[in-house]
């Protein structure tokens, strides 16, 4: 059974029109990237489907229920968690007050310390710095916190939003190494990137999105094929859909 | 000079207790809450009008009848207001404010209610050469419990980490599954207790209430929570705690002079506000509320 998809979905701030009818499907398991310049309407298409931004009209069904419209609080109850752009975590808490705070959004109460445990050995530094001040932790360092708050709740489905802002090569190199093996756990990826190869080289496919639309999918393999990409991503060409 | 230190203490402890009120609602509403002075006069009115059951069972129904009027305006007006602007939050704090002013005007009546509440509270004690007044002891007994009660809540517990994270950054808490009903509700409720508490002491100290009862304290704990730091539970608290103090030593050294104590406060309130804009302990995540 798809876990998610997505149709026709229009979303925006205030009369403001962000988002063209948006439509996306994935299946348990899979990681799929979503690339585009500044201003694509990426960000507002992750927080649609995570409740942050209220979508005008078309559809939305995770895991055989209709979530337009619901709270984010509600969603990330039923397995879908997301890590906003610029890591967003709570500076002033610690590591561990931080993922507590993921717990929150846990549908079984149960398990909880297993859950955290394992999340711990993905992000070992994590463990060292556990009752240290999430903001003194590095770049990195916090966007592995970020990852691990949002598994504490075991979402089939994570939600990404530019993991990769502010990072250096080698981190980001790191950061994307985790998300195999976040997949090799079955959860689901939507990964938000403006760095389309890097995405590309790990989703089995990519949306690209301009001025709001998406544009055209793209398989692993068109990662090679620099015209096409150019094309989708700038617009230069013909769109594939 | 012993009682001038009590009497700083026990003013610093009451406008903490009144700033941290102000200062929870703030945090996870970023709502400047006028009306929370009304919740201290309805506090002050239930005291009064219930004493005659006795001093216990007067200070269940006063707390939990302020708690619940914070419920009622959160539930009946800010609840519908979430996505409206800081400006009209703000009018409509007013509006909650003078409507309440005018209804406790219509029930109770425009002047003063009185009544005694603790009159041992109001006795003082010796100590050799040195004469201490109760209500400065109970006052400071009463806020230690109250702000390490919350300090306690805060820190400690989920819902209080919740509060924590909501004040900080209100969409992610929401994102991670914080319901953002239960902490307004929640901050409201104990907004509501603290102002019942600054009720107590208040009108033990003055033996009578009117409608206009909360709105002087109101209006300095508010200074509080600016010099503390918007949007931070601690600096709120220690605004609040600055402010009380300030005035309570400015009453004492001035002596005669004490009708500039407000002047004083507010040339001290401006410096610190030119040294530390962001107050004493600034939150730099002050983001849009709900």
């Amino acid at each position: 059974m798809t876990l998610l998809s997505v149709r026709d979905l229009q979303a925006g701030y205030g009369k403001v029109q962000v988002l063209f009818n948006g439509h996306i499907d994935v299946e348990p398991g899979e990681l799929v990237g979503i690339v585009g310049p500044n201003g694509a309407g990426k960000s507002t298409f992750l927080g649609t489907l995570a409740g942050s931004v209220r979508a005008s009209s078309g559809s939305i069904e995770f895991d055989g229920a209709s979530i337009k419209g619901r709270n984010p609080e509600d969603i990330v109850r039923l397995g879908l968690a997301m890590v906003p752009e610029g890591r967003a975590i709570f500076t002033d808490l610690t590591v561990n007050e931080n993922l507590r705070l993921g717990l929150t959004g846990r549908r079984e109460k149960s398990g909880a310390q297993q859950a955290v445990d394992e999340v711990m050995d993905l992000f070992p530094v994590l463990t060292t710095h556990k009752n240290h001040q999430a903001g003194l932790l590095s770049g990195g360092q916090q966007q592995q916190l970020a990852i691990a708050r949002a598994l504490v709740s075991e979402p089939k489905l994570l939600l990404l939003d530019e993991p990769s802002l502010g990072l250096s090569p080698t981190v980001i190199q790191d950061v994307f190494g985790v998300l195999a093996r976040i997949q090799e756990r079955g959860t689901a990826i939507i990964v938000v990137e403006q760095r389309a190869h890097l995405v590309m080289s790990i989703a089995v496919r990519t949306l690209v999105m301009r001025e709001g639309h998406i544009r055209a999918t793209l398989s692993q393999s068109d990662a090679q094929d620099e015209a096409k990409l150019a094309a989708a991503y700038f617009g230069t060409g013909e769109d594939r859909e | 000079m012993i009682q001038t230190i009590l009497d700083a203490l026990s003013y610093g402890g009451l406008y903490g207790l009144a700033a941290l009120g102000i200062g929870l609602v703030f945090g996870v509403m970023r709502l400047v809450n006028f009306a929370h002075g009304e919740l201290i006069a309805i506090g002050a009115y239930l005291f009064i009008v219930t004493i005659d059951l006795g001093l216990p069972l007067s200070i269940l129904i006063a707390v939990t009848g302020t708690a619940i009027l914070a419920l009622l305006m959160e539930f009946s007006v800010f609840k519908r207001l979430r996505l409206a602007g800081p400006a009209v939050l703000l009018i409509a704090s007013f509006g909650v404010s003078v409507f309440l002013q005018r209804f406790y005007e219509i029930i109770f009546g425009a002047l003063p209610l009185s009544g005694q509440i603790a009159p041992w509270m109001t006795g003082v004690m010796e100590f050799g050469d040195t004469t201490i007044t109760r209500g400065s002891i109970v006052t400071i007994i009463l806020a230690l419990i109250l702000l390490g009660g919350m300090w306690f809540f805060i820190e400690k517990t989920t819902l209080g980490l919740q509060i924590r994270a909501a004040s900080s950054d209100f969409q992610t808490a929401r994102l991670l599954g914080v319901r953002s009903n239960r902490v307004i509700g929640a901050a409201f409720v104990f907004s509501g207790v603290l102002a019942a508490a600054v009720a107590f002491v208040l009108v033990t100290q003055r033996g009578s209430v009117d409608p206009l009862f909360g709105v002087n304290i109101t209006i300095l704990a508010l200074v509080g929570t600016v010099i503390g730091g918007l949007g931070s539970l601690q600096g709120a608290a220690l605004g609040g705690f600055a402010v009380g103090a300030t005035i309570s030593l400015l009453n004492s050294f001035l002596g005669n002079y004490r009708v500039y104590t407000y002047t004083w406060l507010f040339i001290l309130v401006i410096i610190v506000l030119l040294v530390r804009p962001g107050g004493l302990i600034s939150n730099k995540a002050v983001k849009e509320r709900v």
